[in-house]
């Protein structure tokens, strides 16, 4: 195999996939990348066995054929190569030499056929959506994945079909985030998946704002094609909670916040929420809403945002971390609290169809 | 559901109403059910899973409160599918909507925790002023891991309890909270383990596995003594847990200061927490051992030769085990009645061996003479000047504590003593073993090196 490439375009291929390169090392091809070669381009694949991705990169491609290089190693050479044009030429013994201006680096691989091979979904239920969508969706709930290891349905986002609408959902069992993504899809493709964390994370860094990606489901795996890209992963296996049952009925009071304004106020006031109980209180009272924490014997916080409120006077406290999360994750300018009283769940809402359902903390008094 | 359970859940209804909001009460309880009721755990029955992780985030402290205002202590809260109510309340975990380990970590066997022998558990422990706070403590972690005693550290002689004690807190642990992560080992293991794992360079593995321990429990720790980069190792290992608030039990056959060449700062560290000690048993646990013992493996003696036994082993509780296990298979094999000479001559060895332990005046004068460093001679002579007086005196009062001697015995062989001198020498010395911590120090170490 003998190609040459330019360091951006290899380096950008590189960093799409070397995120998933095992770090286990019972299986020593994993912490390599396959290269593969054809015409015009070179196509790169990593894989843990549970998430694996393929990326392509354009080159001039000599001589085809393939081979696995050590994914961590080969992409901090490229990183730090000199010159733009990239030459690699490997040997009937899976030794690569890449040479670059005056740079000359030798790098034994292991051989392309001990490459677990990515799963293959012949005859799978196939949805095309936005990739934008899909990112959007991604970013409103992915935060609230649960890290609890033994609770393992819930390291991961629950894809529910259903109803021509894709809803997501996240929880660690405080709260819990949920975004609709609007889809035609037949009767047929109806059904629930749990795609792991990891599946998530790098799915986030690979979609873009334009675009399709082609969702490919089949019997514990689901593939993410976004044409150039391709991401493959297991299912987790189990049934994700009822989330509905956790969503509170009606809302007594509902209170409109500019979303970033909000967000700077509870980051402040969240600097003196003390490490133990670490919850701020949200003081409502006619037009107004007092943010408040303190910590014994080290000092309190208070910021006031003047908001349009008529309703009775009480107070609520939540976690700061838990409630800027979707503070964070949203970008529109404003978002609407509903509240039931203070020992209720809150509920953060904006126009679209998503919402984020937060346990309150209890007030010591 | 029967009649009993209903109205338990209706009290704890009740108290758990006011603890949260109507409308949490209304979607998350009313269609709970209490199934089952023991003395240290409830059984609820949850219409799906997500009951069971709202519950468990959120409500537990209400829960607990509610718990409390209706029986009176705490109870350990077990959730499982409507489908296995009635037919089966008892704690079958096979029912029960477990949050399941995933399955590359689900290795552990589904009845104890690996290395533990299920007959090690409080139940089976018999505690006697010897080990009662040893046991007391125990239980105590055992009840409320990383909340009192972190670390604890126990430590005995041989075949006194270390290992049944810290079984039965692994094992207690372990079967209130299935998810809990209790691992035991030896510390050989754990040294084996390390060594394997720099080997083959898994130290992340390794450090994986006893760093998310929620209760590691590690028996005769006085073998990392000389190991020094398993003590290192350990040292992080025990801080990572003991900062994540995790409970870490060890257990020795020595004081933490006493094991060599074991690091300052490991030594601190185990001397933190609460230190308890197990001594030999005396004469009537012995008795309750026996009794006990005999009850489990379900064989009839006579009172005689649980006496003989008690009487007669002295210093080691697997050894009494034993002697018990051999007469009693002697007596089943032969169908013979048990007489005090075919005891005798069964546990012939067991006795030689037991009898070689009893101690001399003459070998506690010359330790006490050799520690103080005085002249033998001394000890007998008639000076009585306090370096000398005082050795003597602890002499006497160890002659007094270890031997069978009498008090005109021991006087005569500190030469030729009335009764009177020795006794105000133990009264003397009692009196300031008591006042003074040096001394109890000095006494413990002669004494335990007589008895070594």
């Amino acid at each position: 195999m003998k190609f040459s490439v330019t360091k951006e375009k290899l380096l950008e291929a590189l960093q799409q996939v070397q995120n998933v390169v095992s770090t286990r090392t019972t299986l020593p091809i994993l912490s390599n990348v396959l290269l593969q070669a054809n015409e015009t381009e070179l196509h790169l694949t990593t894989t843990d066995l549970d998430v694996g991705v393929r990326g392509t990169c354009e080159a001039h491609v000599d001589k085809a054929g393939a081979t696995t290089l050590p994914a961590r190693r080969v992409f901090n050479i490229i990183r730090e190569l000199p010159s733009s044009e990239i030459q690699i030429d490997v040997d009937g013994k899976n030794a690569a030499s890449i040479r670059s201006g005056q740079s000359f680096f030798k790098i034994l691989g292991l051989p392309e056929d001990e490459f677990p091979p990515l799963p293959k979904f012949e005859g799978a239920k196939v949805v095309t959506m936005r990739q934008k969508n899909l990112r959007d969706g991604l970013r409103k709930t992915s935060y609230a994945i649960s890290t609890d290891e033994t609770r393992y349905v819930l390291n991961g986002v629950l894809f529910s079909f259903k109803d021509n609408k894709i809803t997501l959902v996240a929880t660690d069992g405080r709260r819990l985030a949920m975004a609709e993504i609007e889809l035609e899809f037949p009767r047929s493709h109806e059904s629930d998946l749990i795609v792991p964390t990891k599946a998530v994370t790098e799915l986030q860094r690979l979609l873009t704002d334009d675009g399709d990606v082609k969702v490919s489901m089949s019997n514990g795996q689901i593939a993410f094609d976004l044409n150039k890209t391709l991401l493959v992963s297991k299912l987790i296996e189990g049934n994700y909670p009822n989330y509905k049952q956790v969503i509170p009925a009606e809302a007594k009071e509902r209170v409109k916040l500019e979303r970033e304004m909000f967000l700077n106020s509870l980051r402040r006031v969240s600097l003196l929420a003390s490490d133990k109980s670490h919850s701020v209180k949200l003081n409502f009272s006619k037009n107004n809403l007092d943010i408040t924490a303190n910590t014994p014997e080290v000092g309190e916080a208070k910021e006031s945002l003047a908001i349009a409120y008529k309703g009775r006077e009480f107070s609520i406290a939540f976690n700061p971390e838990f409630l800027m999360a979707p503070l964070r994750a949203l970008t529109e300018d404003e978002v609407f609290l509903d509240l039931i009283d203070e020992m209720s769940p809150g509920v953060v809402k904006i126009q679209t169809p998503f919402l984020y359902v937060i346990m309150p903390m209890r007030i010591s008094s | 559901m029967d009649k009993k359970c209903a109205q338990l859940w209706q009290r704890l209804s009740a108290a758990l109403k006011p603890e949260i909001s109507a409308d949490s009460f209304k979607r998350w309880f009313s269609n709970v059910e209490l199934v089952d009721a023991k003395d240290k755990s409830i059984t609820l029955t949850v219409p799906n899973n997500i009951y069971q992780l709202w519950i468990e985030s959120n409500y537990m402290p209400a829960l607990q409160s509610a718990i409390i205002a209706t029986f009176g202590s705490t109870r350990s809260v077990r959730f499982c599918a409507p489908s296995a109510a009635g037919t089966q309340t008892s704690a079958d975990d096979s029912t029960t909507i477990k949050q399941t380990l995933p399955t590359q970590m689900d290795a552990r066997p589904a009845t104890t925790v690996p290395g533990l022998n299920p007959r090690n558990t409080f139940e089976s422990f018999v505690v006697g002023p010897n080990n009662e706070i040893a046991h007391a403590a125990s239980l105590a972690v055992a009840q409320a891991p990383a909340r009192t005693y972190n670390p604890l550290f126990i430590y005995g002689g041989v075949g006194l309890g270390k290992t049944h004690l810290m079984q039965a807190i692994g094992q207690y642990v372990w079967a209130k909270r299935r998810n809990v992560k209790v691992i035991y080992v030896s510390s050989e293991l754990f040294i084996n383990e390390f060594i394997d794992a720099i080997q083959h360079s898994n130290l992340v593995k390794f450090r994986k596995r006893y760093r998310q321990a929620d209760v590691l429990l590690i028996d005769d720790i006085q073998f990392l003594g000389g190991k020094e980069r398993s003590q290192e190792e350990f040292f992080h290992t025990f801080n990572t847990l003991f900062d994540g608030h995790k409970q870490i039990v060890l257990s020795s056959d020595r004081p933490a200061s006493e094991i060599a060449n074991l690091e300052h700062r490991l030594v601190s560290r185990f001397e933190w927490g609460l230190t308890a000690e197990l001594q030999p048993p005396d004469i009537e646990t012995r008795h309750a051992i026996l009794r006990k013992k005999a009850d489990t493996m379900q064989i009839k003696l006579h009172e005689d030769v649980f006496q003989f036994l008690a009487t007669r082993i002295r210093t080691n509780v697997r050894r009494l085990e034993g002697a018990l296990m051999r007469v009693a298979s002697f007596a089943s094999l032969s169908g013979r009645e048990l007489t005090k000479e075919t005891v005798e001559h069964l546990l012939k060895d067991i006795l030689q061996e037991e009898g070689r332990q009893s101690i001399t005046i003459e070998q506690i004068q010359r330790r006490v003479a050799e520690h103080f460093d005085v002249r033998l001679a001394d000890m007998t002579s008639k000076r009585r000047p306090a370096s000398i007086a005082f050795p003597r005196q602890v002499a006497m009062y160890l002659a007094r504590e270890l031997t069978k001697a009498s008090l005109n015995e021991i006087g005569d062989a500190f030469g030729g003593r009335d009764h009177g001198t020795v006794l105000h020498a133990c009264k003397l010395v009692k009196k300031r073993i008591a006042e003074q911590d040096n001394i109890r120090q000095t006494i413990s170490y002669i004494d335990s090196s007589l008895q070594r």
